[in-house]
């Protein structure tokens, strides 16, 4: 009961969070309803006694890419003059929805029967020890080369970032 | 749960919030002090209640008094999303109080062959939880700056935030090296892996074993807590006071108070990882639990001359000015105080003395040690809160880009370096 109260109050928040985060006009508005939706998720995985999933998504998605997104918005002056106008917004909206329609269809049926398909997970599997002991004795090869592209990433991005040389 | 299983966390929850929250009125006392030391003048010390003073102390309650009777003050150019304005501060507090909840201050007490964690939080990820949370904060830093709808908020925010989020780095590299090093992210291991010695005779500390992740990790968490030196989201003559500009009354407390309850966690970090944490240097839990009576006769001898010189000292100095003899309420909280003092030496004599000669006092010897070990804590929280301040009021602040060059272009390699040598070091030990 409790914990069922409790995964109520974190799915209010990580809807409300969701939903803020989508309607709200103002970017900041936005980046708080981001922050409150990533600690309801991060109070999820806790819920789960996933200790270390509870502490990377509190690490990566609050303490980096929500911190990443305020610092943007700080950075650039958002104004609304500045978007870019779209005059039939309203029919677009309405015939891509009419366009993924058969795949909400499909993600809905997925969903519904996603539960039956996994396991239930191992003892101490949440905890740091089992995870990193799961990571390199099953998944080592996948998760350096998973490394190998994070390293191509930020050597990409600080190319792009970098001042062109002065002819 | 047993009976003892649940006092031990309901106490290690209160021990944990007041070592957090009473230490802000200590605290700000503490810097306003320093800062008097320092500049050669004295500092607040003439609030008091009914005569007390204390020292000064009281004036960080009328501080606080201050702070919550006065207005709620708006400029008229923050319209909107007030609510957020007044959570942003909020953010910052709850996220600096919530990252010192993990902070082992005595080892884990063995009651009935049950051991109990002495940790307002018993979670055994410590570090993790230290970082993650501790990345909260810059949140409401951001938030406040770009709220409040000024130029000098928004750029002491900004400069705040980017200088977090760098020295994140060097942060998390050096604290990755001092993981290898111990081979554990529980900050209680980490204190009992540092209880030996190296070389026979030097404790194993952070600090001889990992000096250069010791140096990285002090000056990483100094700008972590925005302090002096790296105080950058201020200035006085360019961006006023920051983020912190446009707060009045109790949403910049908040702020004000957050920073100390930062800095409070970031010293028990630092001496947690560094310097030992609650233990006493060359004794481990075992060695005081095995001979508790020895040490309780040193403690014996120990209190009675610290009490006595307290006291000379507190008579001395605690009247207008030396020359002037009589001072009728200052001699009255010197009388009070000191034999406040005395039967609190009496007292714990006869408890040592009562624990000294009864070998069967188990559970008594480890509430003893673990009393010993967190005063060890305190007084090591202190000394390094100390340093905190002596060090603000010491050095000038940094200039923004020297800030950013410190952090990129040293710390962040030095860091990667100590990681590579302390990883062929581990690997070749083992």
């Amino acid at each position: 009961m409790l914990e069922n109260s409790i995964f109520a109050i974190l799915a209010l928040f990580l809807v409300g969070g969701s939903l803020m985060m989508l309607w709200s006009r103002e970017t900041v508005l936005s980046a708080f309803g981001f922050l409150v939706a990533m600690l309801a998720m991060a109070g999820l995985f806790a819920l789960l006694e996933n200790s270390f999933v509870f502490l990377a998504q509190i690490m990566v998605s609050v303490g980096a890419v929500v911190v990443l997104s305020l610092m943007v918005i700080t950075s650039i002056n958002m104004k609304e003059e500045n978007l870019p106008s779209e005059p039939y917004k309203l029919r677009w909206m309405l015939f891509s929805a009419l366009l993924v329609s058969p795949f909400a269809l499909l993600m809905y049926r997925t969903l519904v029967h996603l539960g039956q398909t996994f396991d239930t997970s191992r003892e101490g599997y949440g905890t740091l020890k089992g995870l990193g002991g799961e990571l390199f004795s099953h998944w080592v090869l996948p998760f350096e080369i998973v490394s190998v592209l994070l390293l191509a990433a930020m050597v990409a991005a600080i190319v792009i970032a970098r001042k062109e040389p002065k002819q | 749960m047993t009976l003892a299983a649940i006092l031990v966390s309901v106490i290690s929850l209160v021990v944990g919030a007041l070592l957090a929250l009473l230490m802000i009125p200590v605290l700000v006392w503490l810097e306003r002090r320093g800062a008097g030391l320092v500049q050669d003048r004295l500092g607040p010390n003439r609030t008091n209640v009914f005569g007390f003073r204390f020292g000064g102390v009281v004036q960080s309650f009328a501080d606080v008094v201050k702070l919550v009777l006065k207005e709620e003050y708006y400029p008229a150019h923050i319209a909107r999303h007030r609510w957020l304005l007044m959570l942003a501060p909020m953010i910052t507090f709850s996220a600096a109080l919530l990252a010192f909840m993990v902070i082992p201050f005595a080892d884990n007490i063995v009651i009935d062959g049950e051991s109990l964690r002495m940790q307002p939080l018993p979670v055994d990820y410590g570090v993790l939880w230290y970082m993650a949370i501790g990345a909260i904060g810059v949140v409401g830093i951001f938030l406040g700056g770009w709220l409040s709808h000024n130029k000098y908020s928004l750029l002491g925010s900004s400069r705040a935030g980017s200088m977090m989020v760098s020295y994140e780095l060097p942060l998390g590299l050096s604290i990755i090296a001092f993981v290898l090093t111990y081979d554990t992210i529980d900050f209680n291991a980490m204190v009992t892996w540092q209880s030996g010695t190296v070389l026979g005779f030097l404790p194993a500390w952070g600090m001889v074993v990992q000096p250069l992740g010791a140096l990285i990790l002090i000056v990483a968490l100094f700008a972590e807590t925005n302090r002096n030196p790296f105080s950058v989201s201020e200035g006085e003559s360019e961006i006023v006071a920051g983020y912190m500009t446009e707060y009045t009354a109790m949403k910049f407390a908040m702020y004000f108070m957050g920073e100390y309850v930062a800095m409070n966690s970031a010293s028990a970090v630092i001496i947690t990882m560094v310097f030992g944490g609650y233990q006493l240097p060359w004794v481990s839990t075992e060695t005081l639990l095995a001979h508790f009576n020895y040490f309780a006769w040193a403690i014996m001898l120990v209190i009675p001359a610290i009490v006595y010189l307290v006291i000379r000292w507190m008579r001395k100095n605690n009247r207008v000015r030396p020359t002037v003899i009589s001072d009728g309420s200052r001699e009255f909280e010197a009388k009070v105080l000191s034999w406040a003092m005395i039967g609190m030496t009496v007292v714990v004599e006869a408890i040592l003395l009562y624990l000294s000669f009864s070998p069967d006092a188990v559970l008594g010897t480890a509430i003893a040690v673990t009393l010993l070990q967190i005063v060890v804590f305190v007084v090591k929280l202190m000394l390094f809160n100390l340093f905190f301040i002596l060090v603000r009021w010491t050095l000038p602040r940094f200039r923004y880009d020297q800030v950013q060059r410190v952090g990129w272009y040293y710390l962040l390699p030095l860091s990667l370096v100590n990681l590579f040598i302390t990883a062929i070091i581990v690997v070749g030990v083992n």
